[in-house]
């Protein structure tokens, strides 16, 4: 069979692939609940399987100078610099799991305050001071952050010495690593611009491949953004314009409505990040702050060991978080490193495709 | 056993630590047990140690069902007003005891140490700047810096960490103190977190005043390189202060805190303080390394790389915990990636000459702009040759073999052997800038000014060479041979092409009438001859004083080669053949010019006098 010929079997052949993958992340077994630490570990899986089979059959054997004619002089150039947001994405999000990795912590406190038997009054002060920062923690305003509710229950002392700006200052335990003005909503919507599926003739060359790889990086970075708590989140988009007719993208779109309709619900309480173990342990401490609020030693025995129940939960979600933060954060750090490679065999290709500059 | 309610020493212990708990009395909150009176602080740590020892006794003998489960409660609580009070105090020694560095002395400590002095090694491009129609807006003539430090040995001078006392030892002592009060009484986390939360923000506000800003990729990638250029430079003094400063008093602080309790516990603290600003300044080395290729970064990228380079072995000190190992790890990789960038600029460059496709001939037959670039750009490479050496590892890929490729020239490798990759690459790069203006040189309508062009520019190029120890220690004698016989033999060949057909007129063949010797000169040929002489010489004159070399000595011996050759000749064919004309009509109108009058003439030739 010809080249041509081939190289249509191979598209199809990717889209397919695309489309199981995405049909199987939205169907997680129980553990891996939606948005959860290890569901994202296989988004990201899916991510670079996709991004293998997209590269080879881009570059591949196959001439430079073709893809720096139309429309791929538009098209590539428009991959790589969604490919450079996207980049910055990961550094956001791997910054995030950071401020994700300091509620694990404090959620250790608690852990460590309420597993106790008997339960004390004392320990249930220090569980209820520590959910009260955990919970100051996860409602983190995105902006630059600072905590909007201010602990100050959990803590005083006098003013001697120490001047109220110092006090405020040191609340900010995370400043956001990334620049100021930056916006991870605002990223997401500037890799959403300009994204137009082929049309005509070009829907069944390579335009389409490349548009498909489009889609499916800003949804990986889009769910990343979701998921994990990173600077500047508000307006996160909440709508990708793909085409409902296109075959390979009915699991993706489906997933992306599903966790775009959970944003909405969260976006206006106010928000952590739709990370499974984070919603949990959210509610979770919730429960234990009004737990440790009424308790008097030796405290109902029904709410005792609701209360340990709760308990038993946390420690199940922060040994999840213990030892999958890490990994996710390296296994983020592999997807830069993809995008990264990617990015500049595209460069060489459109170099090698043109006059020099010297 | 002891139980609470019999021992006086805990319930004056617990009386102690309940008048200062802030969320039940006045006095509380006004004061700090640690601040100004020692003996009030010596005594609530003892109250402190007082309940652990209760609390731990109990705990033992809690098998023992004397305990009242009540008491035990009682304990508890007493324990942790008392840590709640402690963790206060630790923050506010902590808040109180945090003053920024004194940034701009360890600016100053940190260049002295690495023993650079700013020198300026700036390769402009002197001379006439002719444009041909390549025309980027970008100029296309580089002026190619190499500031900070020429010596590239200033980049290797042996790093050196030091710690700076971010606390007076008082306070030190306090903080231990009641950091181990608090692990013993499994306050371990909260202890963490109150260190972290401060110490970060003093890190954070350092960073401000180093002036490390927080840019992202995208941010990176449209800036201009200028712009770049003097970031990097500010990013590779700040790294420095950063890592053998900054970061190692922060760990050593860690360590005087936390000593007696276990290194672990030291690791997460420098770690909970440090690991975000670190992350923030590699991600500026990082957005460089990954930045699009382009010859004229090739410089401050291996700048960055050897900074990087220097650096690595504090970075491994000072990281030297599991838990940091993603910092060394990216760390080596964008030392890694910066190489790769190195590599790829330089295989971009060699293609980027060998493609250059500017066909608008150079006027004069002058020095061509790409050679100037050129030979600047490989100078400069041949200063930075000892980590080029190190980086470049394979020969140049095109032009190995003899490829038939008629758009790339072959390069004799046999000859070349034991040469480094680094030198291979350099000749490569004169073999392709020679072939590229090889090419050039074929768009000039006169062939004596294309072998003129060619001549020029060999010339220049081996006048770079031997200007530059480096280079032509790299690029070798035989390859200084073969271009310098090249521009010899282009010299020649612009002669022959000139001259030949002029110096034909003043031949002897043609001029005698068949027959007789003396009086049979045919006077309508000598006189045409004279006519052609003349007309010929000077279109010559007219158009040759508008071409150029530029190289003064080259110019005299060109000119000395005609002149001794046109002028024999022509005194020669005057001294035999004037009389002939001088017997006629109008000799003025054949014998023009006396042989000293063509001397003068060829004192115009490639001057580069403006057209008239």
């Amino acid at each position: 069979m010809d080249t041509q010929e081939q190289e249509l079997e191979d598209i199809e052949l990717f889209q397919k692939h695309v489309s199981d993958r995405f049909t199987e992340l939205s169907s997680p077994p129980e553990d891996d609940a939606l948005l959860s630490v290890s569901w994202l570990h296989s988004l990201l899986d899916v991510f670079l399987c996709c991004e293998a089979e997209f590269e080879a059959i881009l570059i591949m054997d196959r001439d430079p100078s073709q893809l720096s004619k139309p429309p791929f002089d538009r098209l590539i150039p428009e991959f790589i610099e969604r490919a450079v947001k996207a980049l910055d994405i990961c550094n956001a999000v791997a910054n995030g799991v950071d401020s994700v990795r300091h509620c694990q912590k404090l959620s250790e406190i608690v852990i460590s305050a309420l597993d106790q038997n008997p339960l004390g009054d004392g320990h249930a002060k220090r569980a209820k001071k520590a959910c009260l920062m955990l919970l100051s923690a996860m409602n983190l305003d995105d902006k630059e952050g600072t905590h909007v509710k201010a602990t100050e229950r959990s803590w005083s002392f006098g003013r001697r010495g120490v001047n109220k700006e110092q006090i405020a200052g040191h609340f900010r335990s995370l400043s956001w690593q990334v620049a100021k003005n930056w916006s991870s909503a605002k990223q997401i919507q500037s890799m959403i611009y300009n994204l137009v599926a082929p049309r005509g003739a070009e829907a069944s060359g390579l335009p389409s491949p490349i548009y498909t790889m489009n889609v499916i990086m800003i949804f990986v970075m889009w769910a990343l953004v979701a998921a994990i708590p990173c600077q500047e989140r508000n307006g996160l988009p909440t709508h990708f314009p793909v085409p409902k007719q296109l075959n390979w993208a009915h699991s993706l779109i489906g997933l992306q409505e599903k966790i775009a309709d959970e944003w909405k619900k969260k976006e206006k309480k106010g928000m952590s990040g739709l990370l499974d173990e984070l919603q949990k342990m959210e509610k979770l401490a919730q429960s234990l702050i009004d737990f440790t609020d009424s308790f008097h030693f030796p405290g109902d025995a029904e709410k005792v060991k609701e209360a340990a129940a709760n308990v038993s939960e946390l420690k199940e979600i922060f040994g999840r978080m213990d030892q999958g933060l890490t990994p996710l954060q390296m296994h983020i750090r592999e997807v830069f490193h993809r995008i990264v490679r990617s990015r500049t065999e595209f460069l060489d290709v459109l170099e090698k495709g043109s006059a020099p500059v010297l | 056993m002891e139980t609470p309610e019999n021992n006086s020493g805990y319930e004056s212990a617990e009386k102690i630590i309940l008048r200062w708990d802030s969320t039940a009395s006045e006095e509380g909150r006004e004061r700090m047990i640690f601040g100004t009176d020692r003996q009030e602080a010596d005594v609530y740590l003892q109250a402190v140690d007082e309940i652990q020892r209760t609390l731990f006794s109990a705990s033992i003998s809690d098998c023992s069902h004397n305990v009242d489960a009540d008491d035990q409660s009682k304990v508890n609580t007493t324990i942790q007003i008392a840590m709640a009070r402690l963790e206060d105090e630790f923050r506010n020694i902590l808040i109180i005891h945090t003053s920024a560095l004194e940034i701009d002395s360890l600016f100053d400590s940190s260049t002295s140490f690495s023993s650079s002095t700013p020198t300026h090694h700036e390769l402009e491009d002197d001379e006439d700047c002719i444009s041909d129609d390549s025309g980027s807006s970008r100029n296309n003539l580089l002026q190619l810096h190499h500031c900070e430090s020429s010596d590239s040995s200033t980049y290797r001078t042996s790093s050196s960490i030091r710690e700076v006392d971010l606390m007076p030892a008082e306070a030190i002592c306090d903080l231990q103190a009641i950091a181990m009060r608090m692990i013993a009484a499994g306050y371990l986390r909260e202890c963490i977190q109150v260190y972290g939360s401060v110490r970060k923000s003093s890190v954070d506000s350092s960073f401000r005043k180093l002036g490390i800003e927080k840019l992202s990729i995208g941010d990176v990638q449209k800036l201009q390189w200028e712009a770049l250029e003097g970031k990097i430079r500010h990013w590779i003094r700040a790294a420095r202060v950063c890592v053998r400063i900054l970061f190692a008093s922060e760990k050593k602080l860690c360590e005087q805190i936390f000593d007696c309790v276990g290194t672990d516990i030291d690791d997460a603290c420098f770690m909970e303080t440090v690991k975000g600003p670190a992350i923030q300044l590699f991600n500026f080395a990082e957005a460089i390394s990954i930045s699009r290729r382009s010859p004229e970064k090739l410089f401050k990228i291996l700048d960055l790389h050897d900074a990087l380079m220097e650096l690595l072995p504090d970075i491994e000190a000072v990281f030297d915990s599991k838990s940091s190992d993603s910092i060394r790890v990216q760390a080596a990789e964008i030392l890694s990636r910066l190489a790769e960038a190195a590599r790829g600029i330089l295989s971009e460059f060699e293609n980027a000459v060998l493609r250059e496709p500017s066909r608008v001939p150079v006027p004069g037959g002058t020095i061509h702009p790409l050679t100037r670039y050129v030979m600047n750009y490989i100078s400069l490479i041949s200063d930075y040759k000892q980590t080029l050496i190190d980086l470049i590892m394979l020969k140049p890929s095109t032009g190995s073999r003899y490829s038939g490729d008629p758009s790339t020239p072959d390069m004799e490798f046999t000859e070349l052997e034991g040469k480094t990759p680094l030198a291979l690459h350099l000749i490569w790069i004169i073999v392709v800038l020679q072939f590229n203006l090889d090419g050039k040189s074929k768009h000039y309508r006169d062939v004596s000014l294309a072998h003129l062009f060619m001549m020029n520019n060999v010339h220049y190029i081996v006048q770079k060479v031997k200007g530059s120890p480096e280079l032509r220690e790299m690029t070798g004698d035989n390859c200084l041979r073969k271009l310098t016989g090249k521009f010899r033999q282009a010299a020649t060949s612009y002669q022959r092409a000139t001259w030949v057909s002029v110096l034909y007129c003043l031949r002897d063949e043609g001029l005698h009438v068949s027959g007789s010797f003396s009086s049979g000169v045919s006077k309508t040929v000598l006189r045409e001859r004279f006519k052609t002489f003349n007309a010929m010489f000077e279109e010559v004159h007219r158009t040759q004083s508008m071409w150029l070399i530029p190289d003064g000595q080259l110019r005299e011996e060109l000119r000395i080669s005609i002149s001794e050759k046109l002028l024999p000749a022509y005194r020669s064919f005057l001294g035999r053949f004037r009389s002939h004309i001088e017997s006629g009509k109008h000799p003025e109108n054949y014998i023009k010019y006396s042989a000293e009058d063509l001397e003068t003439a060829v004192l115009d030739f490639f001057e580069g006098y403006p057209a008239s």
